[in-house]
């Protein structure tokens, strides 16, 4: 009796062991790549922000925390930080509307290929030219965006990017039209997994449909707005491309996002190691915010 | 503090010598179809510039690769902005085929030459560049000795539309001030036209870089002498300018519409442009560009009547350099020599007027004006060509100069007072002199 | 009724969406001096076909750009496919010693900044020999940490009870990927390969650093041509950028077959 119970028991833990080996193998040629050509060359640049190394030159001292502590006197740290935090708060807006989008785009519409091509052309398209269209478009004295704001009656529509004040907005304004098409298509994905007559918005009445989407539909696709927030912060803090084509961290520094002065200081000043220890505090950044929203998405994520 | 040098360069040592070799078989094994044939070995040269190649430097290597069989020189063009350079220094490090490359700046040039990347130029006697390029090519050399030959001469002066100053009655101005630009600009503005601006970039430097390149950058008591009053004086005659006076577009207004002031002023837009000998390659160039009126040409404005020590930006430019690790050393140096003393001569249309002395000036001008020598006011263009003002040259480091225009544009954008400007300046500057 | 009304809705929103690309494409059919022309004419006075003519048939013609582009881009994608399929079955369908520190640690992965690792990344390419090569876009291109973690998430909302089932016959880990979990993760895996695709296509930042000869430029990177010493040729650039969305379209309505179709099996299963 006992011996058929250990052999079970036996079976059981080399089943469990060769689980575990095809587990390692299904992740092992993903996680080598990975390894090599991000966690390396990562670890490589921490070293590197407790150095004074400034390329191309080939020798370096090690000056323990002087970056860090040089960073915490730089005020236009402080300012970088603060305009990617309000570059951040696009990140939600995009989420919530690309879910109303993508829930009228999925069954309410004719012409749902056409629309949802249209939706997510921004997202598929080359940077440069695209960001001077934009600043075409915010152009303060007779661009389309205040030419309409004035023939609404606004005396003085804002200065947009000529304006330190609001200049940051405007790509707030352009990272949500950004967004928004990847937004939409994630949550139309998504919700071909939702039993299709939950859908069939048009069978159901006003108040029901809202209470079908709010507290059916919308806790069905939440992995994929955990998914949708975390990977759209992780990539908002790291975009620099649009900064640099459209005002290159101006009008003075009030568009210089976080990852725009990392780039400026490594490679238009040549100052790799406080350009490494900026890198290490925007990692840790996004690593705090990642850790919130992932053990907080216990409260608010459900997995079938 | 400890010493990590030795590691980090062994590993960079080890990585180059790797990438040397791989680079060495590429390079034989493209070698080997061309050179078949013939006996004698044929060296490629790679030569990096950043001017786009049709605009000239093709033209240039093709008529050199025809004189010289033996050694075959490629044109790579790099944009001269952040990226760009990094794709130069980076292909520099890593031992690609980088035998000669153009540098636009001191500051980049000094990079190169103490990280090694830029070969000490004085091994070579057979060609003494301060003989060849004049007094101004010492601004180039880095700790007294040359890293680069500086090869093209910059020539700073406002681009006048004679045509509009002619319905003004207002004659081609020799020697003026601030104060009269904007007079002039007055009487030139009309409701679709704006009266003076200064090219984009160049409002980087301002007039009173020339005081400050004779009182000097940096006081006696080591602090920054930005604060001296000229700088004050030049910010608020050009914000006077901007928003007093409106004869200039705001820079708000350049920035956020990548206002093309070559194309405003070709077009009839800008009656007066601060500028330079760049702007040639446009103003040449009638089919994009078609104009009616003639242009004419002004010396540098001086910020004020009593500024006497005022400097007219110039001095040399396109400074080029022998990739140190190159293996053909004595090759480049001979086309750089013959570079700088004739085969540059196909980029003068665009407005690169050779500096060397032994180039030919009269088939450089011939080429600089093309066949619109009548929509140029011929004299006023050889008074500033031949202006013996004394010159200078921009040698701040760029971190300096980016805190300076994103101050400066505050204070021209309304978001802080003259005061905070300079204050917030100078304070940025010796932070920044502390740490180097 | 309420359809046709949201449909305009919608419609109207999404012009809104392609504003800057119908602006793009007019540009690229306009005359350099009327660039900054306000207010904004949508047909040129003048219009040119000279800068579309340029982009195929110039002598800085982008065919090769084009070729070299696609070449990446769909090898890349392929491979990304393959290998954030394969790792995020790992994540989601087995359960092995470590597997949520891994994923933290890709997670972590993930976050680090572009800018601070192509020095590292441009050394290793170097001793790899690959610097200067399609490789160097290529082989990091196929490890992807977004892709795994994006499939991951998908593989999760696929019901087990089918997979289970499949395991009590004797199937392995891998047999039920191949047969059962990549058919049914179509929509997914279209999902994901197109925009890892648009990724690929759109990276200029690693084709900048890690490609030197114009011969192996991708369409990104040739944009870079129309940047000239003292000013950007609009026109030109405009005309290349919109030939330059072209494929990009082609793959997105190709693969929105893929979601279509999705939907209808889902529908079948359901």
């Amino acid at each position: 009796m006992l011996l058929i119970l250990l052999g079970e028991l036996h079976m059981k833990l080399n089943w469990m062991r060769r689980q575990q080996l095809v587990g390692y193998m299904f992740i092992a040629p993903n996680m080598i790549g990975v390894s090599c050509f991000i966690i390396i060359p990562a670890l490589f640049s921490i070293i590197l922000a407790f150095t004074n190394w400034e390329f191309p030159r080939l020798s370096a001292d090690f000056v323990g925390m002087t970056n860090f502590s040089r960073l915490f006197q730089d005020e236009v740290f402080y300012q970088s930080l603060k305009n990617t935090l309000i570059f951040l708060g696009s990140v939600p807006i995009s989420v919530g509307l690309g879910f109303l989008v993508a829930i009228v785009l999925n069954k309410s519409v004719y012409l749902k290929n056409m629309l949802r091509t249209m939706f997510f052309l921004p997202y598929i398209t080359t940077g440069i030219a695209i960001a001077f269209v934009w600043m075409l478009i915010f152009q303060p004295v007779d661009g389309p965006v205040n030419t309409l704001l004035k023939s609404m009656g606004i005396v003085h529509p804002p200065g947009w990017l000529s304006s330190t004040s609001s200049a940051i907005f405007v790509f707030d304004i352009i990272w949500i039209w950004f967004l928004l098409g990847y937004n939409v298509i994630i949550y139309l994905a998504a919700l071909q997994e939702v039993p299709s007559e939950l859908l069939e918005a048009s069978k159901i009445d006003g108040a029901r449909r809202m209470h079908t989407i709010r507290y059916i539909i919308w806790p069905l696709v939440s992995p994929s707005t955990l998914f949708l927030l975390m990977t759209g912060f992780i990539t908002s803090i790291k975009q620099m491309g649009i900064f640099q084509a459209i005002t290159d961290g101006g009008p003075g520094d009030s568009t210089t996002v976080l990852s725009l002065f990392i780039y400026k200081t490594a490679f238009r000043y040549y100052d790799m190691g406080y350009a490494s220890a900026i890198s290490v505090i925007l990692l840790l950044i996004i690593i705090v915010i990642t850790a919130i929203q992932w053990f907080a998405q216990k409260k608010w994520v459900h997995y079938s | 503090m400890k010493r990590i040098g030795a590691v980090v360069a062994a590993v960079l040592i080890a990585l180059s010598v790797l990438s040397a070799c791989s680079s060495n078989n590429k390079e034989s094994s493209a070698q080997a179809d061309p050179s078949k044939g013939s006996s004698g070995k044929v060296v490629n040269l790679t030569f990096w510039g950043g001017v786009p190649a049709e605009a000239g430097p093709q033209e240039i290597v093709d008529t050199w690769n025809k004189e010289h069989p033996d050694i075959q020189v490629t044109y790579v063009r790099y944009v001269n902005d952040d990226s760009g350079n990094l794709k130069l220094d980076t292909a520099i490090t890593s031992g690609q085929n980088v035998d000669l490359f153009a540098n636009y700046t001191k500051p980049l040039l000094e990079k190169r030459a103490s990280s090694g990347s830029a070969l000490d130029l004085s091994q070579f006697t057979d060609y003494n560049i301060d003989e060849k390029m004049g007094p101004s090519a010492k601004e180039w050399a880095v700790d007294d000795k040359y890293y680069a030959m500086p090869t093209k001469r910059n020539i700073h002066f406002v681009w006048l539309n004679k045509d509009a100053l002619d319905e003004a009655g207002l004659p081609v101005p020799t020697d003026w001030t601030l104060a009269d630009v904007e007079k002039y600009a007055k009487a030139l503005q009309t409701d679709s036209r704006w009266g003076y601006s200064t090219f984009p970039f160049y409002r980087d430097i301002v007039p009173f870089d020339g005081s400050l390149a004779v009182q000097g950058y940096v006081k006696e008591d080591g602090t920054s002498n930005l604060g001296a009053p000229i700088v004050a004086e030049a910010l608020k005659l050009h914000y006077d300018m901007m928003h007093t006076s409106k004869v200039s577009p705001p820079i708000s207004l350049i920035e956020t519409t990548k206002m093309n002031m070559i194309a405003e002023f070709l077009s009839n837009k800008l009656a007066m442009m601060n500028a330079g000998e760049w702007v040639f390659r446009d103003a040449n160039n009638i089919q994009d560009y078609p104009r009616d009126f003639t242009v004419a040409f002004a010396p540098l404005p001086r910020i004020t009547e009593e500024q006497d020590d005022f400097r007219s930006l110039g001095g040399l430019g396109d400074a080029i350099a022998i990739n140190a690790k190159s293996k053909y050393k004595e090759e480049a140096w001979e086309f750089l020599k013959w570079y700088a003393d004739e085969g540059m001569l196909p980029q003068a249309s665009g407005g690169r007027i050779p500096a060397s002395k032994d180039a030919d000036q009269d088939k450089a001008m011939e080429l600089l004006l093309g066949d619109l020598k009548d929509k140029y006011d011929v004299e006023s263009l050889e008074r500033v060509l031949s202006n013996e003002l004394p010159t200078f040259q921009a040698t701040l480091p760029q971190e300096v100069m980016d805190i300076r225009s994103d101050e400066f544009d505050k204070y021209y954008i309304n978001a802080q007072s003259l005061e905070d400007t300079i204050k917030n300046v100078v304070k940025r500057h010796n932070d920044f002199m502390k740490r180097h | 009724m309420r359809k046709l009304i949201l449909t305009v809705i919608m419609f109207l929103f999404a012009l809104l969406m392609i504003y800057p690309f119908l602006w793009m494409i007019s540009t690229s059919f306009k005359q350099p001096f009327e660039v900054f022309q306000y207010p904004f004419q949508w047909i040129s006075d003048h219009p040119t076909l000279k800068y579309h003519e340029n982009v195929w048939t110039g002598p800085a013609s982008f065919v090769t750009y084009y070729l070299n582009s696609l070449k990446v881009s769909i090898i890349s994608t392929v491979g990304a496919v393959f290998f954030a399929a394969v790792a995020a079955y790992g994540f989601s369908r087995i359960e092995f010693k470590g597997r949520e520190t891994l994923f933290l640690i890709y997670l972590v992965a993930m976050m680090v900044p572009n800018q601070i690792i192509f020095v590292p990344k441009f050394i290793l390419f170097n001793a790899m020999g690959i610097y200067n090569t399609h490789m160097a876009l290529i082989l990091p291109g196929v490890f992807t940490v977004l892709g795994v973690f994006m499939l991951r998430q998908f593989f999760i909302a696929v019901p087990k009870d089918i997979s289970e089932s499949a395991m009590l016959d004797g199937a392995g880990h891998m047999s039920i990927f191949l047969r059962i979990m990549l058919p049914m993760a179509k929509p997914s895996l279209a999902t994901f390969a197109i925009i890892d695709f648009s990724w690929h296509w759109n990276d200029f930042e690693n084709a900048l650093i890690f490609l030197l000869d114009e011969r192996l430029y991708t369409v990104s990177l040739g944009l870079q041509n129309f940047v000239l010493e003292n000013s950007v040729d609009y026109n030109g650039m405009m005309a290349a950028a919109t030939a330059g969305m072209i494929p990009m379209i082609i793959v997105f309505l190709f693969g929105q077959k893929f979601i279509v179709e999705g939907l209808a099996s889902s529908a079948v299963k359901g």
